[in-house]
């Protein structure tokens, strides 16, 4: 099939007549969310993530998240957590943390294989635990750049998703955090989410429900 | 999956009898209507976001060739496999092949048009490869065998009934349940561990970003997430006009399907791949293929008209709203594609002979192109394809109208050419049409003109002709 279906199918289109061209781009629709200040970002992030089920706490810093994060586990006995290890929570230590409130706190590096990574992130933990890249207010959402500190599995598989989101990381909209992604690496990661609260679905009988494959809680502890 | 679009009329009688598909289609679409026009006006001039997406697709449709050669190479280079196919069989072959090379049992699909379109999941597991839908609506039709009722929510309109005897005879449910929410845990466990166990996820693509050679997913499940993460190779199948200029405009073009498809701002995920996974990376792809379908498209990019069909970008706004999909549902259009866009893409996929009732099953009331993100202007194509049909265009595979049609239409065209005659005819005929009148109406007629009154009627023949009248009065003035 290989190389012949290629030229065959640009062969085709090639040949076709363009000469309609395309008329030339209207101006980009304007965005109001480019305007807001820190506060009105914080507050915008929050509404919206809380119209998607999604819960926020604000804390003044990591001493506070730490403390937050210990009356969550205690509400939902939790015995172990996977977590990622980016920039945002590496500060946090949540090894000690985990000590301290008798949490098994694992991670991918724990693991020297896919399987027994899939095995524990899957069936053997309560919550997954992750920073951010970035958050964008439009929405609610958070962007994570997945790589060695962030596996794709812990912000997926496990129902519950805890998010560390600095306050200082909320931009107005996704092009910003796009933006800020590929300065910082040069290029598009190999992958990048934009998630939006929990998972869902309303397949059945239009019934909306939550935690459909991935999450079914999602929340977010913002520091600052 | 049968296509049964040849039986368009017979569906779509027996789907206006039907109470379950009547109440869903009087609650769903107005509530989804509404959700999009909320979500729409988030944007501080929401015409101006939609004409932009209307010209993001014009560039792409004008600009195709060298877009899927600018994202196939820079996919290539960040090792995405870029692989051509030119017909739904070599598509299908494609994945077939793979899957028997990695050795898999299985393969989790996420919920992907095309891969109806090709009948993928038959060709896998015809050849021993299971292909198991994941998306809850698609698990729930394949495992019914029914079609998609909608686009967004294919298996929206069966009874939960249905499901918990579907469930319970399949072992996915344990204890019958009718609560909707136990019903979809219940698939949650069921398909978590395909997912834990998988070895090659199998995708459909929303956009395919040329600048950066990046796949783009909208979802709400995490299904998709999910093949994209846990296995080691990943399928992404495309037909070719998903590709978009840039990230930009992908970023657009995501915020409008959101709006016009679900009427949500923002679906729940969106990834973005572009090659495999990092280097550390404990999960997520070592391969990604990226197959990318024809199956008859570039044929029919020569036609400027047709061509405009690849615009689309599948949210299914055009159905929610079409006052012929909100009365017979999905089931009629037969195959993957239902409502107007179906009414659009599947005459050029299967060719005009057999489904030229779906370009006929419209009142050009043009609502569908009002509410278009990406420009298509319906009515516009649907007239031409009636022209084509009617002369009989071998290129669109229409073998034309039935002979004794044709040649009424040119006797009629005679007739209206020459006045003399016309007015001659008129006057002899006159007594013989109007003694079927009814109330001074005609309602039925003899064969083969009868069908045209199974949903009209015609005025009587006047007294006198208009000629005639013209005549009188233009005598009375010069009298006078």
């Amino acid at each position: 099939m290989p190389y012949a279906a290629r030229e065959d199918i640009l062969g085709k289109l090639k040949k076709a007549d363009r000469r309609e061209e395309a008329p030339a781009r209207p101006p980009l629709p304007p965005l109001t969310e480019v305007g807001w200040g820190t506060e009105q970002l914080i507050e915008k992030f929050t509404e919206n993530l809380a119209l998607q089920t999604g819960v926020v706490h604000r804390v003044a810093d990591r001493a506070g998240a730490l403390e937050k994060l210990t009356e969550i586990a205690q509400a939902e006995g939790w015995k172990a957590v996977m977590i990622a290890t980016d920039e945002v929570l590496a500060p946090l230590d949540l090894a000690a943390w985990g000590r301290t409130n008798g949490i098994d706190v694992l991670k991918a590096a724990d693991f020297t294989a896919r399987d027994a990574f899939k095995d524990a992130v899957f069936d053997q933990v309560d919550a997954g635990i992750t920073g951010v890249d970035w958050a964008v207010a439009e929405t609610g959402t958070v962007a994570l750049v997945h790589d060695e500190r962030q596996p794709r599995l812990v912000s997926l598989a496990p129902i519950l998703n805890v998010v560390v989101v600095p306050v200082d990381r909320i931009l107005p909209v996704y092009e910003q955090a796009l933006e800020r992604i590929l300065a910082a690496r040069g290029g598009m990661p190999a992958h990048l989410n934009l998630i939006t609260g929990p998972s869902m679905t309303a397949d059945i009988q239009a019934t909306p429900f939550k935690g459909m494959h991935g999450p079914r809680r999602v929340i977010a502890l913002l520091i600052g | 999956m049968k296509i049964r679009t040849e039986q368009f009329v017979e569906i779509a009688r027996e789907e206006m009898k039907n109470t379950r598909s009547k109440a869903f289609l009087g609650l769903l679409p107005p509530v989804i209507n509404a959700m999009r026009q909320i979500s729409l006006a988030t944007f501080p001039d929401p015409d101006a976001a939609q004409a932009y997406g209307a010209a993001i697709r014009g560039e792409v449709v004008t600009r195709l060739p060298e877009l899927l050669e600018e994202f196939e190479r820079n996919a290539t280079a960040r090792g995405t496999k870029v692989v051509w196919a030119r017909t739904a069989a070599e598509a299908n072959a494609f994945v077939l092949d793979l899957a028997k090379k990695k050795g898999v049992a299985y393969v989790t699909k996420g919920k992907s048009m095309l891969s109806e379109e090709i009948g993928l999941n038959d060709a896998l597991i015809d050849n021993g490869v299971d292909a198991i839908e994941t998306d809850l609506g698609e698990f729930i039709i394949q495992l019914l065998k029914r079609p998609p009722f909608h686009l967004i929510g294919p298996a929206v309109n069966i009874a939960v009934e249905e499901i918990r005897d579907l469930f319970m005879e399949k072992g996915i449910l344990a204890e019958p349940t009718e609560d909707p929410v136990a019903l979809g845990y219940a698939a949650r466990l069921y398909l978590r561990d395909k997912f834990h166990r998988l070895e090659m996820g199998v995708t459909g693509v929303n956009m395919a970003v040329a600048e950066t050679g990046t796949i783009v997913n909208v979802e709400n499940e995490g299904n998709i997430r999910f093949a994209k993460s846990s296995p080691r190779t990943q399928v992404s199948i495309m037909s070719l006009e998903k590709v978009v200029p840039t990230m930009a405009d992908a970023l657009h073009m995501i915020r409008l399907l959101c709006r016009n498809g679900t009427g949500q701002k923002m679906a729940s995920y969106i990834s973005f791949d572009t090659g495999p996974r990092a280097a550390g990376e404990i999960d997520g792809p070592e391969e990604v293929y990226c197959v990318i379908v024809d199956n008859g498209r570039a044929d029919l990019y020569d036609d400027p008209v047709a061509r405009d069909v690849f615009r689309c970008i599948r949210c299914g706004a055009c159905a929610n709203i079409c006052p012929v999909y909100t009365k017979i549902g999905g089931y009629p259009y037969g195959w993957a594609y239902t409502g107007p866009m179906g009414q659009l893409l599947t005459p050029l996929l299967l060719g005009f002979s057999g489904t030229s009732d779906l370009f006929r099953a419209c009142t050009l009331c043009g609502v569908c192109k009002s509410v278009c993100p990406a420009g298509v202007d319906h009515p516009r194509m649907l007239l031409y394809y009636r022209a084509r049909d009617a002369a009989g265009d071998p290129r669109l595979r229409s073998r034309g109208r039935p002979l004794k049609e044709r040649t009424l239409y040119d006797l009629f065209a005679w007739g209206a050419t020459h006045p003399r005659l016309w007015r001659q005819g008129a006057k002899r005929m006159r007594p013989r049409v109007n003694r079927g009148a009814r109330d001074g109406y005609l309602s039925r007629s003899v064969e083969p003109l009868d069908g045209w009154f199974r949903s009209r009627d015609l005025p009587e023949m006047a007294e006198k002709t208009f000629h005639e009248r013209w005549k009188e009065r233009e005598g009375h003035k010069a009298k006078a």
